[in-house]
Parts: structure tokens; sequence; C-alpha cells
């Protein structure tokens, strides 16, 4: 299917915010493909230690905390008596509470941005000077890395096809990826995977892998996984594709809350024209056309009755699609 | 909204869809003159300005009659929100404790972050209520508090002076005995680095959770006040059912199944009450459409009710795709696999709910939520009757253009009332009648039907077992004579029983099976079986 970057047929870059109006266009759910700015947020228990501000500008790489892993509290008294790095939780009376635990763990800050709360309720809030692709879910991290597209926007990964040249990047894996090449991908030193869908038993099976891991006392190197789409699979949107071929060989990095791929600011971000849409879900799931206007209420499937717009599809004729189940990016 | 008397616009914003109606007065009377739904992603001022080009087009004499701007954006709007539900930590002595004040929490439409000293320490406790996302804190035990509850009283209390210390201005609510000791250990003293001036954190008490009957009516009631707002979108539907049920003098009883939970609804014609109705409402995300991470008991339950072959594997991908996207995927297999978790999610509110369970059944049972705007009528007044095993009958109904929840949002009684009246006939989209008989033996024929409507007689005979289907039509009432060879339940046990019940696009089911209902324990059998039911009332479903 041929991209919707530079279609010849566009002559139309924007936004389309008139165009949306005037052809039921702004009926489609709209998809921001690039956030500016983005407000981040990694949390904080009580036991770890917070290494900056609010206000203090970071860049990447700087200690924002020291995490301790598997705090416990003990309460003081004979057996045992506060030492120096101990971090009292509370006291009452004669008693007294402390947090004690194994490890502390380095929290980096993948990108650079200005700290803008630093607090265990709120977990430490960062502005971040970048812009940022959004994801539904992220597994680990945060990570950074060098964007490497390893496949296709409907390609999948085979875990033999890594090995420790990638080690430090961030690879774009196509529709799907295994729990098995996210493991091998881990131990190749390769910090971060972002891949359509990942299915339940993958993603279950690389939390097992990662719950293991991390219960050796061995520190582990950042790794993080970011799933644009959901579970089933599907290709990469082309507009998505689009603007990370653009990054490729670019440092980006991963961040779990909200779930999104980091990357330097850009002037100009690959948009597609403003009639393309998208099928995000549903039996057309992955096809991309033009708008072609409102198809009002339509009976599909099961003999339910949707609202629906006309989608062109390779300059075939429009086919009804529901509403609901297309997006357009903006 | 009342500010223009001629038309106003009515907006659900639900977590999954939002559901926009225009309204107009003609000729005197409230009409619903358009409705629409879109996901709750959509910007709803196109889906406005759509209701409004349909109705230019259908009805240029309504549009100059109540001269309705061109623009949506000029009209008075009644906007009710299901907003996420809020985050609670429950924090209690024991295990016992924290699930009976979770139980509290979740009737009053929180959702519920759970901790226990039994099973944790002063950490996680303290942990839980500082997660993020935390809205409130509810620290709990029995007042005078229980043998195991009371040696740990002093380390509740440490817990509050904890979470008050860390995090100033998270409301606390302490209940039991906990309030009765102010939450307050009373010499404690925190060990974080000095501090500037913060706001003093917010105590709340809160009745104990074995107080009131049933045990725990009275937290629920406090907790549900501590969440309200105005333009809640439940509580909404709460209250249009009770003015429902005031306007048509009958027992009504509302579903609402939302993508984070769900409401029951139950309200009941009262002379006694200044509004005419009482009425008892109850919340739960039990009753989640789709919930965040589906367990393997729900995904068990949903495979239970689905008639699709799938693995568990897929159905549980399946599931998890459709939190991502709840709006999406409703043709074909989606149309099923929603319906399917519809009936885990009522099934799910109704076992929440034992105390609308114990009221006498309801008259007329509304479906509402966004779950039931696309599928076909007569499949979900199965997937109703499958769940709802009450004997007797009733009349079933959609609330399919969501006007329930914004009409709710009117602070005026009266006005409420008076709207519901006259939009009767379209605010509820009448599914049919369903009458369900208990205590039926044998798979031969135990008795017949007679009903007759508009002049015309349809007699039917009844073979236990499975569902006979009458044909109402909708807006029509009709008279159903049953007559039994043995002595059954349909409400009250007897041979014979006379019914007047009201039309619909399921006509009237008389519903034959088991009560409770009983599938085959082979997945096979148990999908042929419902696919058998479901082929009589979705004839379609393969077009």
């Amino acid at each position: 299917m041929t991209g919707p970057i530079g279609h010849p047929a566009s002559g139309d870059n924007g936004t389309g915010g008139g165009v949306a109006m005037a052809n039921g266009l702004g009926l489609v759910t709209a998809r921001p493909l690039v956030q500016r700015s983005p407000t981040l947020r990694f949390p904080l228990s009580m036991a770890d230690t917070v290494r900056v501000a609010p206000g203090q500008t970071i860049s990447a790489g700087i200690l924002l905390a020291d995490r301790l892993r598997d705090p416990r509290v003990e309460e003081t008294g004979r057996r045992r008596r506060e030492e120096a790095g101990d971090s009292p939780l509370l006291s009452a009376g004669q008693r007294t509470w402390l947090l004690s635990g194994g490890q502390r763990e380095p929290l980096e800050s993948p990108i650079s941005g200005i700290v803008r709360s630093a607090d265990t309720a709120t977990g430490l809030v960062v502005e971040a000077a970048a812009d940022s692709l959004a994801g539904v879910l992220a597994i680990g991290g945060p990570s950074r890395g060098r964007l490497e597209i390893a496949t296709g926007a409907d390609g999948e990964l085979r875990p033999a096809a890594l090995d420790v040249g990638r080690s430090g990047s961030i690879l774009v894996v196509g529709s799907r990826v295994e729990a098995e090449t996210l493991t091998r991908a881990r131990a190749m030193g390769v910090r971060g995977v972002v891949v359509a869908a990942l299915s339940g038993k993958d993603l279950r099976d690389f939390e097992a892998s990662e719950r293991r891991q991390r219960a050796s006392v061995h520190q582990l190197a950042p790794f993080a996984v970011l799933v644009l789409d959901g579970v089933l699979r599907r290709r990469i949107a082309s507009p998505v594709m689009e603007l990370l071929a653009s990054l490729e060989g670019n440092e980006v990095a991963i961040v779990g809350d909200p779930p999104q791929l980091l990357f330097r600011r850009v002037e100009s971000v690959p948009t597609p024209p403003a009639d393309w849409v998208r099928v995000a879900s549903g039996p057309m799931v992955g096809r991309e056309g033009r708008w072609a206007g409102p198809a009002g209420p339509r009976r599909f499937g099961a003999a339910v009755h949707l609202e629906a717009g006309f989608v062109r599809f390779d300059d075939g004729p429009p086919t009804p699609v529901p509403l609901a189940d297309l997006e357009r990016f903006v | 909204m009342t500010s223009d008397p001629r038309v106003f616009l009515t907006l659900d914003l639900g977590a999954a869809t939002t559901a926009a109606a225009l309204i107009g007065r003609l000729q005197g009377q409230w009409r619903l003159l358009g409705s629409l739904a879109m996901p709750a992603t959509s910007d709803p001022e196109p889906m406005l300005d759509l209701l409004l080009a349909r109705l230019r087009e259908a009805s240029p004499q309504i549009v100059e009659e109540l001269a309705i701007p061109a623009r949506a954006s000029a009209i008075g709007r009644l906007v009710a929100r299901t907003a996420p539900r809020g985050l609670l930590a429950v924090l209690a002595p024991t295990n016992a404790r924290r699930d009976s004040l979770a139980a509290a929490a979740d009737r009053a439409g929180w959702r519920v972050r759970p901790a226990s000293l039994e099973h944790g320490d002063l950490l996680k406790l303290v942990d839980a209520a500082l997660a993020p996302g935390v809205d409130a804190a509810l620290i709990g035990c029995a007042d005078p508090p229980l043998g195991d509850e009371r040696h740990r009283l002093e380390e509740l209390n440490l817990v509050a002076d904890a979470i008050a210390e860390r995090r100033p201005g998270l409301p606390l609510v302490l209940s039991g005995a906990v309030a009765a000791s102010g939450g307050q250990s009373g010499t404690t003293e925190s060990n974080a680095e000095a501090a500037p001036a913060r706001p003093a954190p917010e105590r709340l008490f809160a009745p104990a959770p074995n107080a009131g009957d049933p045990p725990g009516a009275p937290l629920t009631i406090f907790l549900g006040g501590l969440r309200a707002r105005p333009d809640d979108g439940r509580q909404g539907i709460a209250q249009a059912t009770k003015s429902l049920a005031a306007v048509v003098d009958r027992r009504v009883e509302a579903l609402e199944i939302g993508l984070d939970g769900g409401l029951r609804a139950a309200a009941w014609p009262s002379a006694g009450e200044p509004s005419g109705a009482g009425s008892l409402a109850s919340e739960s995300a039990a009753a989640a459409l789709f919930p965040p991470e589906p367990d393997e008991a729900t995904v068990d339950a949903v495979l239970a009710w689905s008639t699709l072959p799938l693995d568990r594997t897929r159905l549980r991908d399946r599931l998890r795709e459709l939190r991502f996207r709840p709006w999406a995927d409703a043709q074909g297999d989606g149309a099923l696999l929603r319906l399917a978790a519809a009936r885990v999610a009522v099934s799910r509110l109704i076992d929440a709910t034992p105390a609308i369970s114990a009221l006498p059944p309801a008259d007329l049972v509304v479906a509402t939520g966004g779950v039931w705007s696309s599928g076909p009528a007569p499949a979900i007044a199965l997937a109703l009757a499958d769940i709802r095993r009450r004997s007797g009958a009733a009349q079933l109904a959609i609330d399919h253009a969501r006007l329930l929840g914004p009409l709710g949002t009117l602070d005026d009684d009266g006005e409420r009332r008076q709207l519901i009246d006259d939009l009767l006939d379209e605010v509820l989209l009448p599914v049919g009648s369903v009458v369900v008989a208990q205590g039926l033996k044998g798979g031969r024929p135990i008795g017949r039907i007679a009903v007759r409507s508009d002049g015309r007689s349809q007699e039917r005979e009844l073979v236990p077992g499975g569902l006979e289907i009458v044909d109402v039509p909708p807006g029509q009432l009709a008279s159903a004579e049953l007559e039994f060879r043995e002595p059954v339940t349909v409400g009250t046990r007897g041979r014979k029983f006379g019914i007047e019940v009201s039309g619909g696009l399921a006509g009237l089911i008389v519903d034959l099976r088991d009560v409770p209902l009983r599938l085959p324990e082979g997945s096979d059998r148990r999908r042929d079986q419902l696919a058998e039911w479901q082929r009589s009332l979705w004839p379609d479903l393969e077009a």
C-alpha cells in the first residue's frame, strides 16, 4: 500500500481542520502524531532518595533518584538500632520504625527537561524538553538508546536476527514481537523495542522473565518496550512509520507514564494528508486510505447498525467503515 | 439549559462513548428530535453539528418552527459525565475488615486499592495511600473493635499520621474505632526533613463498617457523598430512574454497564416521598465491561457466555484490546463478544447488589450504557433474560439515546419528571416483555399460552427448557394467558396466570428455561445451546 506522506494527489499537508468540518472528517477520532514538551512522571516509593529538586533543569543521564530494592520496615529496639544510612519512617513515643532494604538502584533521566515536582506522593514530574510519540502501553524503563528500524511496518523480528551489534539501540520491530525475542534483545544489550502490538501471552511471559531477572542481585541495564496500538497484530501506521524512519539513528527514549517514545524536538513533522485515515480496529484493521465522506448509519456484520464513513482504499471504490474503527493523524 | 425553552442538547460523556441527543418542544411537549453516539475520543462538536444537519435534512419545518440555530455551539446543553471512578486506598487491620470496607467503597462507586496489616506492614499501607492516582484513603475497623483489630489500632493511627504527614491535602476518611480515636497517635513525629508549612490534612469521620442495616450501608452513603458531583452520569441515572418510577407508577430497575463499572438502581412509586418515589442505587467496579486486566475468572465467565470458538488466550487478548479501544470492533464477532462481556458485567452487578435483589421484582427493566447502543434489541433482551432469573413478568426497554444520565442531573425534581413524562415514549426503546416461569419439569409440553392483542389471538404450546417468542409489536399491549398442567411459579405459584404485557422489538419472550439458568458443561454443547437460543432472537446474525 502506498504511504500517505507526500501523496501526489493530496496537496494538503496541514491538520485539515477546515476540511474535517466541511467533509465530516471531524467525526473521525484524531490521533496526535507528535506531542510537544510532554509531562512525564516517574513513580517514587517512600524508600527512594530523590537527587533533584523542583525547578531544576536536568539533562539526559543525570541521576534523578536512588531506588531502594525490596524495602521493608523494622522497628528499633535491642536487636535493631538506628544506623547511618537508615531512613526513619516514623516514630511514636519511644518507638521508631526504620526503612531498610537491599541494594539501591539509580534512576537516570532519559531526557532533558525541568523537574516540576519531586514528591513521594506525586512522583517525580518532569517537563521534557523533547517531543514524543504516544503508545498505549510501556513495560520496563525508562530507557534510552539509538533508534534503529529493524523490520518493515508489518514485519516481525525473530530472536535469531538479534546480535550484539544492536547493543545500545531501541529497535522498531513492526507488527508484533514474541517474549523470546524481547528476552534475547535484553541479553544482547538492546535498550528497548517499539512494536505495534504485544499479545497477552508474550506480555506475561516477558514480565515473568523480568521478575526473575530482577530477583537476582545484579543490577539490570535499562530496557523498555513501547506498544503503539494494542494487543492484536497489525502493521505500524504509515504516518508513524514515516516519523520513526525520520528519527532513525537519533537518540530516543522510552518512558512508561504516560507510555511514550521521546525524541529531540523536530522542526517539521512528516504529517500525512488531512484526509488520510487508518482502520484501527475491526475486520479491516491496519488498512489505510482516503476519507470520502460520511456514510450515515450502515448495517454491518451480525446485523449491527453503526455510524459509518466512506474510505477509498488503494484508489478502489468508497468502502463504508464504522467511524468507531477509524482514526486520523493530526 | 432551561434558558432556551424550545430546544436543547443532551450529552452523556461516558468513559468509552459519547452520546448526544437533541430535544425540542413541539406543540407544548418535549420531543426527542435525534440522537447519535460516537467514541469518547471523538470531538463532540462535529457530532452535534451532524445531528443538526440530519434534522435539517429530515424535517426542515421543525428546524424552522423551533428556530434551531445553524451551529450546535449556539444551543444550550445538559451534560452528564461518567468520570473515571476515583481511587480509594482502603487500609484495615485485618483481611476480613479490608474486604468489608472495600465492598462498601465499591458500592459507593470507588475503585479500591486495598491493604491490611494482616498481610502487610506499615510501609505497605502507607505506600498504598501514597500511590499515584489515589484520591482518598479510608482507614477503618469495627466500633467497638474486634479482638484482632484492637491490638492493631495503634498501628492504624500511626499509618494515618504517616499519610497525613507525607500527603497533606489527601482526604483521610476514618471509620469506626479509628475515627473514635481521632486517627492520631498523639505522639507521632515525622522524621522527614523539615518541610515548609503545609495545609492541614483533611480528616473525615465516617460511620463504622459494622454500623447500619445492612452493615456498611451508612458508610457506603458517606463514601458516595465524598465523590458526588452535580453532573455525575451514574447518579443522574439513579435520579432519573426515580422520576421514571413516579411517572409510570411502576417499579423500575435500571442496569447501567460502563467501561469502568456499573450501576443498578431500583425505584418504586411511594406517595410518602416528596419526589413520589423511593429508590435504592448501588455501583460496582466489578461490573466493568472490560476490566483493565481480565483475570482468569473474567475470562472463564466471558468464555462461558460466548458463542465464538475462541481459546482462552485469544479471548483474553480480545478483551484486552477492547479495553484499549472499547468503542471499536462492534460488528460481527465483536458484537457477540460485547454481549457476552455484558452478560458477565450484569451478573456481577446483580451479585454485588443484594439489597436491590431483595426488593420485589421490577415491572420495567431499563438497560442503559454504551454497550447496549449498537446491538440488536432482541439480542439485548436475551442477554438480560439470561442473567435476570426472577420468575414473573417484566417489560424490557433500552435507554437508546442515553438520556437518563443527563436528565437526572437536573436539580428540579418537577422539571425532571415533566421532561421524562413528555419524552417517555422516546426515552425508552421498547424491547418487549419477558415472562419467566420457574419450577417446570420434563421435556414434554406442559401447558399453553394464548396472547390476545389488537383483535388477534396467538396460541403456543409451552415446552420446558426453551424460549417461546410471541410477536407483539412495539407500542401494543397484549393480554397473555398461561395455563400449566402442574403448578409453577410465575411471580406467584399457580396453574393459570393472566398477565398484561407490552410489545417491543423482541415481542413477548416466554422463558421456560431453568431458574437459575443451567448450561451444559462441555464447551461445544454449551456454545450450541447458547447459539440455538440466540438464533431465535437474532435470526440475521449470519447476515
